[in-house]
């Protein structure tokens, strides 16, 4: 099963060479057999005795990361629409796109996608599934994105990008999640673990994190927002990821995890007000647009939250609805999107303002909508697949059994008012898309292009889905038995056993219901023009989009302000910040573990002289902060440092003191040799806060280090490694010093890296001082 | 065998030294240099290698025993770390020839690039605390010295606020070493290690080590002491930001990690919390500075900060899937960093800018560099199948076993946003319509080391079966400190 | 006595903080000499002071002072000297090439 995978990423790879050749035969004939052989290889599958099928390639094992391809009744519906619309498209786009495109980059894009897709929907694996839904993202970010100059193509990629991958990182930490607390990282053993899932308190927020990314996917309000810009790509890209693949990914995930969820009562309450609100929302919104794709996009939208809803449902007759409705949306939206592809293409615009009477023009394309958007529309025809899973739609509504909570109980009431609303304007836009585009008066001195039928491959394709949605309408039975039944079992967990009629009987509260969409619908359509205001008064300022826009803005500018308020590129500001966190969190823990303490045994007496050369440094020290002439201030700092040589004489340590001695001498010669030309020390002008600010901290600083260091010395647990230097200086390092032996003994390797130091800093100064870049370089 | 251990510090110093005494023949420099690099790469390879399989080299230095003398410590994260290094290092060598103006090579730039992995090599390798503060040294003053090489204004200004960061640094880890010496009577590593855990890290020493851990966090470049890092990583050569974005602050977080797991490792319920929000602030304001501006190379610069916070995480986590997932992570941004730091450093040279609302369109001429930034891209955020990905994975499974949300969602809503700033790069700088009078320079050469690089990081993602034993291997390793103390100290 | 050191250690160490915090560079420098004073004067205190005679191997003495911080001490003395002749000249360099010695002009802004 793994080949069914690899193959388009193989392919992949090798169509930049045939692409080559592109002027001769167009690439997407190559490409057309890819998805073609992979459906022919699902298809057989199908069949009333169907059991699921399991293949495991090891990947990374020890981090339980390997792919576990498990076809079941569910995989097997998602694969063979991925194949099957696959192949149609590319058929499509054979004939849409011109040869003079970058034909190469779009089918690679295309197979990685649909490389990605059938990953989605065979892996048991959630880290497996996780890498192919991020490649969905990314090679979805490339598609819409394909015409990459133009602007609004680069804002719908980012957008579905940013929106996408983020809800593919929340479901990363929801999987990860789930993993912790089932220690498996297997859909379908999580399922077996439900109930350690249930008990667990962190399941809420699995649910949560796995729910938003299953919402941003499936265009789910208000993640919706990317959908209708994402029809900035070519047209067979928008029928293949809108109508088939990558928004029913989301739908794929709910339903795959529904079987660990179901029992929780807000997975229920979450998701259906999810599915119902996107309904309602995405047909309202569909009814106002002006361009064909843009309808058709939140048409997507609204059905996808139908589909949810039902998911949502969760009741044995939702969830056989919901798989069926999966199906009958991907052949009726797919077809629908290739004829508005062919509308634009042939009369140069998809603004149904300036579109009109294209029926006598174009016939074919005419009929194909016109079966299209009625199965859409849920019209009771016993030939249109849209009518019967609407009516199934209808009934799971009604019979939503009963609620445990308060909320649940006004849902379950609420839910088939709403359900009918949604399907009104679903009605609604259905027609006006329709009759909008091919009937009334025509406009064609409006359009670009003088209209005529598209060539007869172009109708191929949405001629086949049109096929299918009369064919499943006709013989729903033969379609139920061999893998819509087998579908949802899958996501019910055990067999379902449904029939699909077309009559249910005038009495039917299912049917009552359809007439009402039917009758309101239909008035809404005639007098369509009169509730233009209506349609106008929504989003308004409610718009999730304005707020995505109003986000991206905020991080553009806001990032810059809150960066630019600290980052001053004043060193003062950088080194009060760091002193400061540094004295906080070190007073912090020295306070939180009491760790200050002082004993008074155990030290050296006190005697004038070392009194008199503390005080001097003391002096010095400070004065160095007042002093505002150059020569003064650098010889007063000598001064300290000569003070502490003479410390380090007085305790003991003769080497010490020569050498700061000679280093001191050297530094304020230095010192006076480079600051000589520079102007004279200013009087500081500064602030009283900044004065003050900088006192505190440094007295601060100054305070903590000498209680650390007090403390420090008055801990004394252990004694000192000296001891053993200073038996074996002798006898093993041959020498009488022992700071000596230390130095180039015990520890040479300091001593060497310290003269490596010393010829950096030489090697450095000599480039500082040679090397002016005004004065040459490249 | 164990002399094996000292190597990869001293054939750098020896290779830079031998490189200063004829500066001028660049052609012989290069060659050499190269020699020299992939020599290095060799033995740490081979060093590893059999760290991997026979377990740490100890070196007793000048055969001083533990805990008297220098003790040279080769275990698995040393050695590990070591490798990336020269990989890293071997990459930058090969690209510095197309960026550099010869009159840089001239002056010693080779030496000081030898000097700098001669230094971080040994701050990796030591199992001795104060000599550690000299290798610091040396990788600072070697830092020093690339960053002013060309002396330009801006160079010259952001490095003086480079060298007084680090300075003020450098002087606190000597005043902590003083510290740590006046409780415990030793500076080596495995016996302070021991000693603190005999007095079950009690008193003074728990603010000791706060204070040794902002000392590291300075040079990693952590919130709220990264300030003087983006700017100061954005001016120099691209190679030198490079080196210094995949090295010096590595070598900051490793500190930490080695100190945190081995020595102060019995408050961790107030050290490591502590760790958990220093990392999660600064992923956040990590990104924050990333989206912050138009600038590509401060963009980069601002994306290791994020980084870094992601690798403290792991260690305030403090389990064994984090931590492996921290050391993962190490791994892998030495390597990612590096690639981006060079890709933007092409970009830059392509463009002619580093104003990213000054040009568009690039992918017309540079498709190959424009899908490597692609890649790039994700394979920071930790998209899979890269090599961020399995980090992030390990950090997060780590990070949720022991109930810590908040942070997991600080860190995943910062990928998303780390994404977006590379993406933003691409978006505006590689789509777009082609600019007729573009002037195209040839960048083929450059993008040889980068591709190398670009495959090892996939290959770390993809075939994450062969390196996350080996990681696990190390995190069990530094979980137990007993493990090293005793391989120290031989008891 | 320690503690008096210990003291005085922490005067170098604010007095030279408040010196880095000055807008002069040659104050910065300054207080970097400083700094390295109050470390170096810490690294002694943690060895016993006036304990013994200088740690110089002399028949019949039986106490020394202890030697390992000395030693220390004087690799960080050595190294800070290095230290500080690079940033004198790196101090003098920037001064010049920006015309300007105080830190504030030193600022930088954005997109170069």
């Amino acid at each position: 099963m793994i080949f069914t995978v690899l193959i388009p990423l193989l392919i992949a790879c090798l169509i930049p060479f045939v692409s080559l050749y592109k002027h001769r035969i167009h690439t997407g004939i190559f490409v057309f057999f890819v998805p073609f052989t992979i459906f022919i290889y699902f298809i057989q599958f199908i069949g009333t005795g169907f059991e699921p099928v399991r293949h495991t390639y090891n990947w990374i094992p020890s981090l339980g990361i390997n792919f576990d391809f498990h076809l079941d009744g569910l995989s097997l519906l998602f694969a063979l629409l991925i194949s099957g619309i696959g192949s149609l498209v590319v058929l499509y786009s054979i004939y849409y796109l011109e040869r003079n495109e970058r034909l190469g980059h779009f089918y690679v894009y295309l197979l990685m996608f649909m490389s990605a897709m059938l990953g989605i929907v065979l892996s048991d694996n959630v880290f497996v599934l996780y890498t192919f839904w991020e490649l969905t993202s990314i090679s979805s970010f490339l598609l819409i994105g394909y015409w990459h100059f133009k602007e609004k193509s680069r804002y719908g990629a980012l957008k579905s990008m940013m929106i996408t991958i983020f809800g593919g990182l929340s479901m990363f930490g929801g999987f990860i999640l789930l993993t912790v607390i089932t220690g498996t990282a297997s859909i379908r053993a999580m399922v077996a673990n439900a109930d350690i899932i249930m008990d667990n308190p962190y399941m809420p927020l699995a649910l949560g994190f796995i729910l938003i990314g299953a919402f941003t996917k499936s265009a789910q309000f208000p993640f919706h927002i990317w959908l209708p810009d994402a029809m900035e790509a070519p047209t067979p890209v928008s029928a293949y990821l809108h109508s088939a693949t990558m928004v029913k990914a989301g739908i794929y995930l709910i339903a795959r995890f529904s079987p660990v969820f179901s029992g929780f009562e807000w997975f229920f309450i979450i998701v259906s007000i999810a599915g119902i609100l996107t309904l309602c929302w995405g047909s309202y919104m569909a009814v106002h647009q002006t361009d064909l794709k843009a309808i058709l996009a939140f048409s997507t939208i609204s059905q996808l939250g139908m589909i949810m809803a039902m998911l949502g449902f969760g009741t044995e007759a939702a969830i056989f609805a919901a798989v069926f409705h999966i199906l009958n949306h991907a052949t009726f939206k797919g077809s629908l999107f290739m004829v508005a592809g062919a509308v634009d293409h042939e009369s140069g615009t998809r603004d149904i303002r300036k579109l009109g009477g294209l029926a006598t023009l174009m016939p074919i394309s005419a009929t194909l909508a016109l079966f299209g958007t009625f199965s859409m529309a849920g019209i009771p025809l016993p030939f249109l697949n849209g009518f019967y899973s609407k009516e199934l739609f209808f009934g799971s509504a009604i019979d939503l059994g009963e609620g445990t909570s308060a909320l649940a109980s006004f849902l379950i009431e609420v839910i088939p008012y709403l359900a009918v609303l949604g399907s009104i304007f679903t009605f609604v836009y259905s027609m006006y898309f329709v009759f909008g585009t091919f009937w009334g008066p025509k406009k064609l001195d409006e359009l670009p292009k003088k209209p005529h039928e598209a060539p007869a491959g172009m109708l191929v394709a949405p001629g086949i889905l049109v096929l299918g949605v009369i064919l499943i309408g006709l013989f729903p039975g033969a379609i139920n038995g061999t893998f819509i039944a087998h579908a949802a079992e899958a996501v019910n967990g055990e067999a379902v056993a449904k029939e699909i009629y077309f009559w249910h009987g005038w009495d039917s509260t299912a049917f009552q219901m359809s007439l009402a969409v039917l009758g309101i619908g239909a008035v809404l359509t005639v007098t369509r023009k009169k509730w233009h205001g209506v349609y106008q008064i929504l989003p308004g300022r409610l718009s999730a989009n304005k707020v995505y826009d109003w986000l991206m803005a905020k991080i553009d500018i806001y990032s810059g302000k809150i960066t630019n308020a600290y980052m001053t590129g004043s060193l003062r500001h950088y080194m009060i910040i760091i002193l400061s966190a540094i004295l906080i969190a070190t007073t912090g823990f020295m306070i939180a573990t009491g760790g200050f303490t002082m004993n008074f045994q155990n030290l050296a007496s006190v005697t004038i002289i070392e009194m008199a050369v503390v005080l001097v440094i003391v002096a010095a020290a400070v004065a160095t902060i007042f002093i505002n002439n150059n020569v003064a201030a650098i010889l007063i700092t000598g001064i300290t440092g000569y003070g502490v040589a003479l410390l380090f004489i007085i305790y003991r340590a003769p080497d010490l003191g020569l050498t700061q001695l000679v280093v001191e001498t050297i530094s304020v010669a230095l010192f006076l040799l480079c600051f000589y030309h520079l102007p004279n020390l200013k009087k500081r002008q500064e602030s009283l806060t900044s004065k003050t600010t900088n006192g505190l901290v440094s007295i601060g600083f100054g305070a903590m280090v000498t209680l650390i260091g007090i403390s420090a010395h008055s801990s004394d647990w252990f004694g000192t490694i000296s001891d053993y230097f200073l038996e074996t200086s002798y006898s093993l390092g041959g020498g009488d010093n022992v700071v000596n032996v230390i130095l180039v003994d015990m520890r040479g390797l300091d001593t060497l890296f310290e003269i490596a130091v010393l010829g950096i800093a030489a090697l450095a100064i000599y480039t500082l001082i040679k090397y002016r870049s005004d004065k040459g370089g490249r | 065998m164990s002399n094996l251990a000292v190597l990869p510090i001293i054939i750098p110093l020896m290779a830079g030294i031998i490189l200063a005494f004829f500066p001028k023949k660049l052609t012989l420099v290069r060659l050499l240099t190269k020699v020299f690099i992939i020599g290095n790469l060799g033995v740490a390879a081979f060093t590893a290698w059999l760290v991997f399989t026979q377990g740490p080299i100890i070196l007793e230095t000048g055969d001083w025993q533990a805990p008297y003398g220098i003790i040279i410590v080769a275990d698995e994260l040393s050695i590990l770390l070591v490798l990336t290094t020269n990989i890293v290092a071997a990459a930058c060598a090969f690209y510095a020839p197309y960026t550099l103006p010869d009159k840089k090579e001239r002056f010693y730039f080779y030496s000081f690039f030898f000097f700098l992995i001669s230094g971080v090599s040994g701050a990796f390798l030591t199992g001795d605390l104060f000599n550690m503060f000299v290798f610091f040294e040396v990788l600072l003053m070697a830092s020093y010295a690339l960053i002013v090489l060309g002396g330009d204004k801006v160079q010259l200004r952001e490095s003086v606020k480079y060298v007084f960061i680090n300075l003020f640094s450098s002087m606190l880890f000597v005043t902590a070493i003083a510290f740590i010496y006046g409780t415990l009577g030793t500076v080596n590593m495995a016996q302070i290690a021991q000693r603190v855990q005999e007095v079950e890290q009690q008193g003074i020493l728990t603010t000791i080590g706060i204070l040794l851990f902002f000392v590291f966090a300075t040079k990693a470049a952590l919130f709220p002491l990264y300030y003087w890092m983006p700017k100061s990583y954005a001016v120099p050569n691209p190679v030198v930001s490079a080196l210094f974005g995949a090295l010096l602050t590595k070598v900051g977080i490793y500190a930490i990690i080695r100190v945190f797991s081995l020595i102060f490792v019995h408050k961790v319920s107030l050290t490591h919390e502590m760790f958990i929000w220093i990392a999660g602030l600064s992923m956040i304001f990590g990104v924050i500075g990333a989206l912050s501006t138009n600038n590509i190379k401060l963009i980069i610069a601002y994306n290791i900060i994020p980084s870094i916070g992601f690798m403290l995480m792991g260690l305030g986590v403090f389990n064994q899937d984090a931590l492996s997932g921290s050391i993962y992570y190490l791994i892998h941004d030495m390597v990612i960093k590096t690639i981006l730091f060079l890709l933007v450093g092409t970009i830059v040279y392509a463009a002619g800018t580093s104003d990213l609302r000054k040009f568009k369109g690039l992918i017309h001429y540079y498709p190959v560099l424009g899908w490597m930034l692609f890649v790039s891209g994700f394979v920071l955020a930790g998209i899979p199948p890269f090599s961020g990905f399995i980090g992030k994975l390990l950090l997060l499974t780590g990070a949720l076993s022991s109930e810590e949300i908040v942070i997991v969602i600080i860190a995943l809503m910062s990928s998303l946003l780390i994404l977006y700033s590379i993406m933003k790069i691409f978006i505006q700088g590689f789509w777009g319509e082609k600019n007729e009078s573009f002037e195209y320079k040839p960048v083929k050469g450059r993008m040889a080391p980068v591709a190398v690089l670009l495959a090892i990081s996939i290959f770390m993602g993809v075939g994450a079966e062969f390196i996350y034993p080996s990681i696990e291997l190390i995190s069990a390793y530094l979980l137990e400190p007993e493990n090293y103390i005793n391989a120290v100290m031989k008891e | 006595m320690e503690y008096i050191i210990s003291i005085l250690a922490g005067i170098l160490f604010a007095t030279a903080i408040y010196n880095l915090l000055q807008k002069q560079l040659l104050r910065l420098v300054i207080g970097s000499l400083l700094l390295s004073h109050g470390a170096h004067l810490f690294i002694l205190t943690m060895g016993e002071l006036k304990r013994g005679s200088p740690p110089i191997l002399t028949d019949g003495v039986e106490e020394y002072a202890d030697p390992l911080p000395q030693a220390l001490i004087l690799t960080s003395i050595v190294i800070s000297f290095g230290i500080t002749s690079l940033l004198l000249v790196l101090a003098y360099r920037t001064a010049n090439e920006n015309n300007t010695d105080n830190m504030e002009q030193l600022r930088g802004n954005e997109n170069e």
